[in-house]
């Protein structure tokens, strides 16, 4: 799996608003290895997971995914990308109310129209694997945050996406649980070799990553 | 099916205060749907069951026609002669009486002439016979204590009339059916009280003239040589006294509970689409298509409606079974799952409403960027 950007350019507003958000952007992800984007708020670090991630076309630029100008893609082709290329680890809002910790995975293989039984003993194995034996019945609201950003890592690993995006990861729970999550994205990414971008204020994640982006100096 | 039965398990509450709704809905149309046709078949059961495609009647009368229409006999003759055509005539007129045994009962009398189609078939005892006087009762009359045996005094006339023979459960304007003979029917509409008139001084006059034309039978011309109105049995049972206006009444009430079940349903599922808006955004945002939006919150929907339904079915039948015979209703199960099915698709109809919605969230609401 590769991700790079190139010459990519998003705008927000229209006319005399018009201001570009990231302005002929051009960078290369490696695999295995944790890239994080650095800068001040409004500087487009979530902007870039959005195009990054398919959920933003940009104004110009391409955004080459395994080989696909993902940018050039219609809406269908662009979820059917993010549910079987890309994984997504949110700051908050992770996780479906109504579902367990084990039902949060099995709602990743649910919308890959893969179904669900046969994935459960799986999905138990890969909240294990990440200290969440003993969670596996909880619902969101049963768990700490720390925990709900351990499930939702969980759930963005677990159809073995080449492309993890990750925002904010640490925003909403403590230092401990910090340096746990940070430790964790590290672990994840060169177990599952795949290509991780995290957009984060925390220098505690910075300083776990491999390679960091400043938009700040980047714009 | 995934998220749709995980949600309503997680909710539900929520779910079930919607399906108890839904239930009360389809009970209330299916309890009206009862009425509506309980109440027409107290109406015009009796003309239903008349083994007739059409009724001639005079033509001045424009409504009530078996209230107002009189027939003279040579015109029962000469429609006797068309061709195309078996007539027979018919008269019709509400009396009361007193059987032997002190029963007080009120009756749709139906004169026929025994022996011709409009005369009814018996479940006990005898039919009409030319030959001798005699009452043939409905079944409702039988349920209210008259026995084959008993004898009917008309009231005021004193006529007495022996009961040969009980039919169906027939009625007319909401008063029990009996059938006699013509000569006894002309001494019951045309008689005076206090004077003893031999049947042949009577108006040789009939209400109608019942009518089972064959395919091609030329009737409007019949009718322009006859000087009558010969009306379609679906146009007859609206010379019922009352019918008409039972049925717009009732059918308003249906077709007002028909536009309120997908304005409930879709109310519902309006809030319920907003309220997990931001769900809806993050399963875009990790892939699922808008067609598995739209399906697992029609199935969502579709389960509720059909729980709800189906409750409320069973809930309209329990009341039909409480109510008994107690007033005039009536639930066959063809009536009642054509009911239902109007009210599920009514309101799944409702949900459709919110389609837009739950197939249009933002996955980038999930970014920090947009919050």
């Amino acid at each position: 799996m590769s991700l790079s950007l190139s010459g990519v350019t998003v705008t927000r507003g229209h006319g005399r608003t018009r201001t570009a958000v990231l302005r002929d952007f051009t960078a290369t992800f490696p695999a295995g290895k944790v890239t994080a984007l650095v800068g001040p708020s409004g500087s487009g670090k979530s902007t870039l997971l959005a195009v990054a991630g398919a959920l933003l076309r940009p104004d110009s630029g391409a955004v080459d995914l395994d080989g696909t100008d993902i940018a050039r893609l219609g809406d269908g082709e662009r979820a059917r990308f993010r549910r079987e290329r890309i994984g997504y680890m949110f700051q908050t809002g992770n996780l479906l109310g109504a579902l367990t910790a084990t039902e949060q995975l099995l709602a990743a293989t649910h919308v890959a129209g893969a179904g669900t039984r046969r994935h459960r003993a799986r999905a138990v194995a890969a909240l294990e694997e990440l200290g969440l034996g003993d969670r596996l019945r909880h619902r969101p609201d049963q768990l700490s945050g720390g925990e709900r950003q351990r499930v939702a890592l969980a759930r963005a690993l677990f159809l073995t996406p080449g492309l993890l995006l990750v925002d904010e990861p640490t925003a909403a729970v403590d230092r401990s649980q910090a340096d746990a999550i940070a430790g964790l994205i590290g672990d994840r990414t060169r177990a599952h070799a795949c290509v991780t971008v995290v957009a984060t204020h925390d220098p505690a994640v910075v300083a776990s990553a491999d390679a960091v982006i400043d938009l700040d100096s980047a714009a | 099916m995934f998220l749709a039965l995980r949600e309503i398990r997680a909710a539900r509450g929520r779910f079930l205060l919607m399906g108890l709704v839904v239930m009360l809905v389809a009970a209330l149309v299916g309890i009206v749907s009862g009425f509506t046709t309980g109440l027409g078949n107290d109406t015009v059961s009796a003309l239903r069951a008349l083994p007739a495609t059409h009724v001639a009647f005079a033509p001045g009368a424009k409504s009530d026609q078996f209230n107002r229409s009189l027939v003279d006999a040579s015109t029962v003759a000469r429609w006797r002669e068309r061709p195309g055509v078996e007539a027979a005539p018919l008269g019709v007129t509400i009396a009361r009486g007193t059987t032997d045994r002190g029963l007080e009962i009120d009756m749709a009398a139906f004169g026929v002439e025994p022996g011709t189609f409009p005369a009814p078939p018996v479940r006990r005892g005898t039919g009409l016979d030319a030959a001798r006087p005699g009452l043939v009762v409905s079944g409702k009359l039988a349920s209210d204590g008259v026995r084959v045996g008993d004898t009917v005094t008309v009231d005021r006339l004193g006529l007495k009339l022996p009961v040969t023979g009980v039919t169906d459960d027939l009625s007319y304007g909401h008063v029990p059916a009996v059938y006699l003979p013509l000569d006894a029917w002309r001494a019951i509409r045309f008689g005076v009280p206090g004077a003893a008139t031999a049947p042949d001084r009577l108006p040789q006059d009939v209400s109608g003239v019942a009518l089972r034309a064959r395919p091609g039978a030329d009737l409007a011309g019949a009718d322009r040589a006859l000087g009558t109105l010969s009306l379609p049995m679906s146009k007859v049972l609206e010379a019922a006294p009352g019918y008409k206006g039972e049925r717009v009444t009732m059918t308003s009430i249906q077709v007002f509970l028909y536009l309120i079940a997908p304005l409930i349903v879709g109310a519902f599922f309006a809030v319920w689409t907003v309220q997990r808006a931001p769900e809806l955004a993050l399963l875009r945002a990790i892939g699922a298509s808008r067609r598995r939006l739209l399906s697992y919150t029609v199935l969502q929907a579709a389960l509720v409606v059909a729980a709800g339904t189906v409750a409320g079915g069973a809930l309209a039948l329990a009341t039909g079974l409480l109510l008994g015979a107690a007033v005039p209703f009536s639930l066959p199960a063809g009536t009642l799952a054509g009911t239902l099915a109007a009210v599920a698709l009514v309101g799944l109809a409702g949900t459709c409403l919110t389609l837009r919605r739950v197939t249009t969230p933002d996955p980038l609401t999930m970014l920090g960027a947009a919050r």
